[in-house]
């Protein structure tokens, strides 16, 4: 177990060590072209192992298992990167996103009843998007009707991830449908396992599943389920906040880096160009590759400031749009770059690897992949109207 | 010592305050047309705040600061476009000095330098602008005790207010030295390049036979001599880089305050999308640039090792993003944005400049390149 509270320098050794121990060689090779099923397998193997380790929920409180300040939480961060480790993507949601609203919205109670399950393994799912409310969040359809202590939930929510391995959901319903279109929204948690739920698979784009759609009908939850009060759901679910999204994308960004384009830059070593030139001494290539290899640098700037800023307590919610949108736009533009380079040779499907994360080193399967990055959690454009609103105060 | 964040904060409030006052757009458009092309009395109170020599050590006259801190001046005298000699004086020939290894030369003219009494720049770009050790296009020779100066440097910047330059040359077998040189000696002619950005003056230097003592060598010709430009060049890097952070900064909150207040359609136009997202991508693009130049000159008060990687991030991406920044703001000016009186086209010119005033960016990514692969590719 890895404790906070030592010396950053043991810290990251002890890291260092836990993943070489841990991280099984050639996972990578072993997963690609895996089915949803041995995804699923291996990612609750993954879960376990971190769960094991310490490094399952860094950014909790120390009464919750966690307590690594952020400096230590930046080193964890950069040394999961570099170490290779799977994405912890099946327990993604329950970690980073309805922990903290449990943390920071929920009762005594009802932290109690719901965060062991989390450190135990229990899968959770995010009920937010609808078919008629993707971007405009707010004009959810879902209903709850009140029924003396319980809700009768119906409606149909999209894009919700893992919600067939989910055991809960943190669930966006309208209770007030006469006030104005904030106002009337609870936040639910549903068990998943109640009667009257349906959830049917959806493909995305680049070929996995983990993506559904939800059906609630008749759905049964007690009014003790509730997060917060009662139409107030909006605020308290916005989303990861600033500080957990900083050491989120931190790691991305330090995956991007050696598994994104200095895996590019190894591997273009054994790259041909057409006139059977190597890739790597290619003057056009090594211009483009230095070129992403300097914005990855450029991301992880914004991102050590951010986390200076959060450091300091200075209020850091205007940056998380930015960072999102740096990120996600350099993750794309790299992924396609480097797909053009690599021609036709680069069209050739070697299998999909679902759980390394957005740099697979499979080029074009990670450039249709990033447009997740583009969309989720806000698409850029919906981003871009915050940054210019909040950030520049420009009308609305 | 740098300064604390609190005193950088208080460094940052003085010089936005000086400069709203001193280098407002009037005063700036005045400035530019004089023989000068910069105001004697704000100089001499940036001098006498201290701005020139925060980064020199306090043995040397100077306030034991670092280049973290300079940074901020920088980026002021970006936001304001201030016609100065600061980035000749007090970054490259100030700069150079400091890493001299002779200080017997380099200390005397150094104290004259931090005082105000008198202005430098450096001379290291070829007559094509280029930076390479061997596209170098002045030649040195031995002249008994004496060294003589041949052929011509290109885009140094504010040559004719200097005093004294410092000279990169190349011998006839390759070797690179770098000297002090009297700005009166006789054979060394300066001539205006008229540049576009009116705010930045560079010139063409040619040496016609200059002779040089040869104890006027800042370091032993060789490679200190080529690691000391190698560092000058960063310093150039970082500095414009900075400018232009000032600068897409100041860009970013004009444009947006525009985008509030101008009216089409019966609304402020930064209500609409399209618009809006412009003004958001100059937002990302600032924060990026500022975080990118805040990390560069911080580096550069660390270890010298990192100093080419920090040159090749930073001129990489600051400089692009800087002038995209100014391409947008004028975008969003539309009409206003495309005259003479506006300020959108002086900002657009001297981020032009500062981008590609020490090197393309391209240039830089191959020098990226060269260095890293290797070590990446063996990874």
């Amino acid at each position: 177990m890895l404790e906070p509270g030592g010396a950053l320098a043991e810290l990251r050794v002890g890291v260092r060590h836990w993943c070489e121990a841990h991280v099984p060689p050639g996972w990578r090779h072993q997963q690609r072209g895996a089915d949803h099923a041995e995804l699923v397998e291996f990612l609750r193997w993954w879960g376990g192992e971190l769960r094991c380790s310490g490094l399952f929920a860094p950014h909790w409180p120390r009464e919750w298992g966690g307590g690594f300040s952020v400096e230590e939480q930046v080193v964890i961060a950069e040394e999961l990167a570099r170490g290779d480790v799977p994405r912890n993507a099946l327990f993604h949601v329950a970690v980073f996103n309805v922990a903290p609203t449990l943390f920071h919205n929920a009762t005594r109670e009802q932290r109690d009843r719901f965060l062991p399950g989390i450190r135990d393994g229990e899968v959770w799912c995010q009920g937010y998007s609808e078919p008629d409310a993707g971007s405009d969040l707010a004009s959810l359809q879902t209903r709850a009707v009140r029924d003396g202590d319980r809700y009768i939930v119906n409606g149909q929510k999209v894009w919700t991830s893992w919600a067939r391995e989910a055991d809960w959901c943190m669930l966006l319903v309208r209770t007030d449908p006469s006030e104005a279109k904030h106002q009337g929204i609870s936040c639910l948690v549903v068990d998943m396992h109640s009667p009257g739920i349906a959830v049917r698979p959806i493909q995305q784009a680049w070929g996995p599943a983990d993506f559904n759609e939800v059906f609630f009908d008749n759905v049964v939850i007690p009014v003790e389920n509730r997060l917060g009060p009662e139409h107030g759901g909006w605020g308290v679910a916005q989303g990861t906040l600033a500080a957990e999204r900083a050491i989120s994308i931190l790691e991305m960004t330090e995956r991007l880096r050696h598994h994104g384009i200095e895996g590019a830059i190894r591997e273009a070593v054994a790259w041909r160009l057409e006139r059977g030139e190597v890739a790597l001494d290619d003057p056009a290539v090594r211009e483009l590759l230095a070129e992403c290899w300097a914005e990855v640098h450029v991301v992880r700037n914004v991102l050590n400031q951010m986390i200076d800023d959060i450091i300091l307590g200075v209020d850091v919610s205007g940056s998380s749009s930015v960072i999102k949108v740096l990120y996600s736009e350099l993750l794309h533009r790299m992924m396609l770059r480097i797909t053009d380079l690599r021609g036709v040779a680069g069209q050739i499907d070697a299998g999909v690897l679902a759980c390394a994360g957005w740099e697979t080193g499979f080029w074009m399967n990670d450039f249709i992949h990033s447009f997740g990055w583009l969309i989720g959690g806000g698409t850029n454009e919906i981003q871009r109207n915050v940054i210019g609103e909040r950030m520049l105060g420009l009308p609305r | 010592m740098t300064l604390s964040s609190a005193e950088q904060h208080e460094l940052r409030s003085t010089a936005r305050a000086l400069l709203g006052r001193a280098s407002t757009s009037k005063r700036v458009r005045e400035v530019v047309a004089s023989e000068a092309g910069f105001d004697a009395d704000l100089w001499k109170q940036m001098v006498e705040l201290g701005w020139t020599s925060i980064h020199v050590p306090e043995r040397l006259g100077g306030a034991g600061c670092g280049y973290a801190d300079l940074a901020v001046v920088l980026h002021e005298l970006g936001r304001a476009f201030t016609p100065s000699p600061f980035l000749a004086t007090a970054v490259l020939a100030t700069g150079a000095l400091l890493a001299a290894d002779h200080d017997e030369v380099a200390v005397p003219v150094l104290a004259e330098l931090v005082a105000g009494g008198s202005l430098g720049t450096v001379a290291f770009a070829s007559v094509g602008g280029s930076y390479e050790p061997a596209q170098r296009s002045v030649s040195w020779s031995p002249d008994g005790t004496a060294v003589q100066l041949n052929g011509a440097a290109g885009y140094v910047v504010d040559a004719a207010a200097s005093d004294v330059l410092v000279v990169a040359a190349r011998a006839v077998d390759g070797t690179t030295a770098v000297m002090l040189v009297d700005a009166t000696s006789a054979g060394l002619r300066v001539e205006r390049m008229q540049t576009i950005d009116l705010t930045q003056r560079l010139f063409n230097v040619s040496f016609d036979g200059v002779r040089v003592a040869a104890e006027q060598m800042l370091t032993e010709p060789g490679p200190r001599a080529e690691a000391l430009l190698d560092r000058l060049l960063t310093l150039g890097v970082v500095a414009t880089a900075s400018d232009a952070a000032g600068i897409a900064e100041q860009a970013l909150e004009s444009t947006a305050q525009y985008a509030r207040e101008r009216i089409q359609f019966g609304r402020p136009i930064g209500s609409f999308q399209a618009v809006k997202h412009h003004c958001a991508n100059m937002a990302v693009a600032v924060e990026a640039s500022r975080a990118t130049t805040k990390a560069a000159a911080t580096d550069l008060d660390g270890e010298p090792a990192g100093w080419r990687t920090t040159a090749g991030i930073t001129a990489s991406y600051v400089g692009p993003a800087c002038s995209e920044v100014c391409a947008l703001a004028m975008r969003v000016h539309a009409g206003i944005g495309f005259t003479w009186e506006h300020d959108t086209h002086m900002w657009m010119k001297r981020a032009k400049l500062d981008e590609v005033l020490f090197g393309r960016p391209a240039w830089h990514r191959r020098r990226l390149a060269d260095d890293m692969f290797p070590v990446l590719a063996a990874k």
